[in-house]
């Protein structure tokens, strides 16, 4: 990575989706080079700043510290791997160069790179596999490879871990800490211990329209022990908020309308 | 141990099983009723009248044959370039859309008169009709085919800023693929039954006459055994290119590394 990744601030004076005021005068900031992970019921709007941050939906306003426009400086991870099944793995790692036209220009080096990345996420030489011969770990896996090829100062994770079982969402949990170490992460997630885990900062988002709210983390640096004795009972204390926080009628039900 | 494996792929059995007992029972049944064979002629009977007609009704099928393949790439060509243009622009859709839907309702041997009245070339007239008839199940299973592309898909490639052609190109096209090749599918049996219906609107004689021609004048003659014999023919043909078409399908898909079309 060439440039200091930088602090990221969305303003969203007012959204309303489906009819339904979302945020008013909400306001997420992202410490440089920090993981942020993002909690709360599903429907309360998680994804939709996630994507208000990538200016994939318009109404936000998304300012940097170093004064410079967030386009093209960040990358997306999400639940799906989104790969391709028409092409290999090491392709749909290069999908961002190849729709940039780089992907010839600088075609050795480039799969050099993708080979050295599939290698870090455990995937060495499986590059001319296709998805559909790899498990679901392994596609996410490569999911991150093409996330990390991208190179980008800020990194947004749309729940990139849920769809795992718990022991390959252990190790992928760890590998992602330690690639994208130093970057500035936007991780949203559901679970409180994934985020207690990952995140230097943790951030609940409740109620109607949603506000944030910062919840203290355990000492030292992520990835944390899963099992020492502050984060587990710090996973308590969160869990019987949210679970208070739903039951006071704050979270809304899946309907077609609500973002997902 | 040849007739156990056999047995064991009850499908195989019944494929070749039924027919065998239809044309059985049908030969049986016109020897026991004494009808005559200008009536309803028996299998052995249409099948010794294909072999003598084999000289007339080959030709007449490379005609028919020539007609369909013709009609199929231009309703493949039509058909593709219309779904993709209606992909890149709605406005294309709201102007183009209701035509081809409309072109599709009218059946094809109330056109086929009017094409014929306008086109001079009988062979193009005839590639124009069974074209019209090919064409809808190619658009409409491109058209089908590239609304597929999955929103979080499409969400990646507006990240990595893709133009709405490489879009096209890279995610929506490859994705319509097994829908686009259901309907060429489709479209190539249609072809072969619209270069027949057309033909018969067209009643054209001569030396490039096509079976449906070859049918009209078999029935002329009361000559039912050939009328069958070209029935057979043309069923046999409408089969081999199913067929033909199938496995282009699932070569390219094979090539693509894409699954075929579920449930068809």
């Amino acid at each position: 990575m060439a440039e200091r990744p930088p602090a990221v601030t969305l303003g969203v004076p007012r959204l309303v989706l489906g009819g339904r005021l979302l945020f008013e005068n909400l306001r997420l900031h992202l410490e440089a080079g920090r993981w942020t992970c993002l909690l709360g019921p599903s429907g309360v709007g998680k994804t939709t700043l996630l994507r208000l941050l990538a200016g994939l939906v318009p109404g936000g306003l998304v300012v940097t510290d170093d004064g410079r426009p967030m386009d093209g400086r960040l990358a997306l991870m999400a639940q799906q791997d989104l790969l391709l099944p028409w092409l290999t793995v090491r392709e749909n790692v290069l999908l961002g160069f190849r729709l940039r036209g780089q992907r010839r220009r600088r075609g050795a080096a480039l799969v050099a790179r993708a080979e050295d990345l599939l290698a870090r996420v455990g995937l060495a030489g499986r590059g001319d596999d296709l998805p559909a011969a790899l498990s679901g770990g392994m596609r996410q896996r490569v999911a991150l490879a093409r996330t990390l090829m991208e190179d980008r100062p800020v990194v947004l994770m749309d729940e990139p871990f849920s769809a795992l079982d718990a022991v390959t969402r252990h190790r992928l949990q760890d590998l992602a800490a330690a690639l994208l170490r130093d970057r500035t992460v936007l991780l949203v997630t559901h679970s409180p211990r994934e985020a207690l885990r990952l995140a230097h900062r943790v951030l609940v988002l409740g109620g109607r329209p949603a506000r944030l709210r910062e919840v203290p983390v355990p000492a030292g640096e992520p990835p944390r022990d899963p099992a020492s004795r502050e984060l587990l009972e710090r996973e308590a204390v969160l869990l019987r908020e949210l679970v208070a926080s739903v039951t006071r009628g704050e979270e809304v039900p899946c309907a077609s309308s609500a973002p997902s | 141990m040849r007739r156990i494996g056999v047995l064991r792929r009850p499908g195989l059995v019944l494929r070749l099983a039924v027919p065998l007992l239809l044309g059985g029972g049908w030969e049986l049944a016109v020897r026991l009723s004494g009808v005559p064979h200008w009536i309803l002629p028996g299998p052995l009977a249409v099948g010794r009248a294909l072999v003598e007609g084999l000289p007339v009704l080959l030709p007449a099928l490379a005609v028919t044959l020539a007609v369909t393949l013709g009609a199929l790439v231009v309703a493949a060509a039509g058909g593709i370039l219309l779904a993709l243009a209606i992909a890149l622009s709605p406005l294309l859709e709201a102007a183009l859309l209701p035509l081809a839907v409309t072109l599709q309702v009218i059946p094809l041997v109330a056109v086929a008169p009017v094409i014929l009245l306008y086109v001079e070339r009988v062979e193009t007239a005839l590639v124009l009709c069974a074209a019209l008839v090919a064409f809808f199940p190619v658009l409409a299973g491109t058209l089908s085919g590239l609304e597929r592309a999955g929103t979080a898909e499409r969400r990646l490639f507006a990240l990595y800023h893709a133009s709405r052609w490489q879009e096209l190109v890279h995610l929506r096209l490859p994705t319509a693929l097994p829908h686009l090749l259901a309907g060429l599918r489709v479209g190539g049996t249609l072809a072969l039954v619209g270069a027949v219906v057309a033909e018969f609107a067209a009643g054209h004689a001569g030396s490039r006459a096509g079976l449906a021609f070859r049918i009209l004048e078999a029935g002329w003659r009361l000559d039912i055994p050939r009328m069958y014999a070209a029935l057979v023919l043309l069923a046999a043909s409408g089969l081999v290119l199913h067929a033909l078409l199938r496995g282009i399908e699932r070569a390219v898909l094979r090539r693509f590394h894409l699954a075929p079309r579920e449930g068809s």
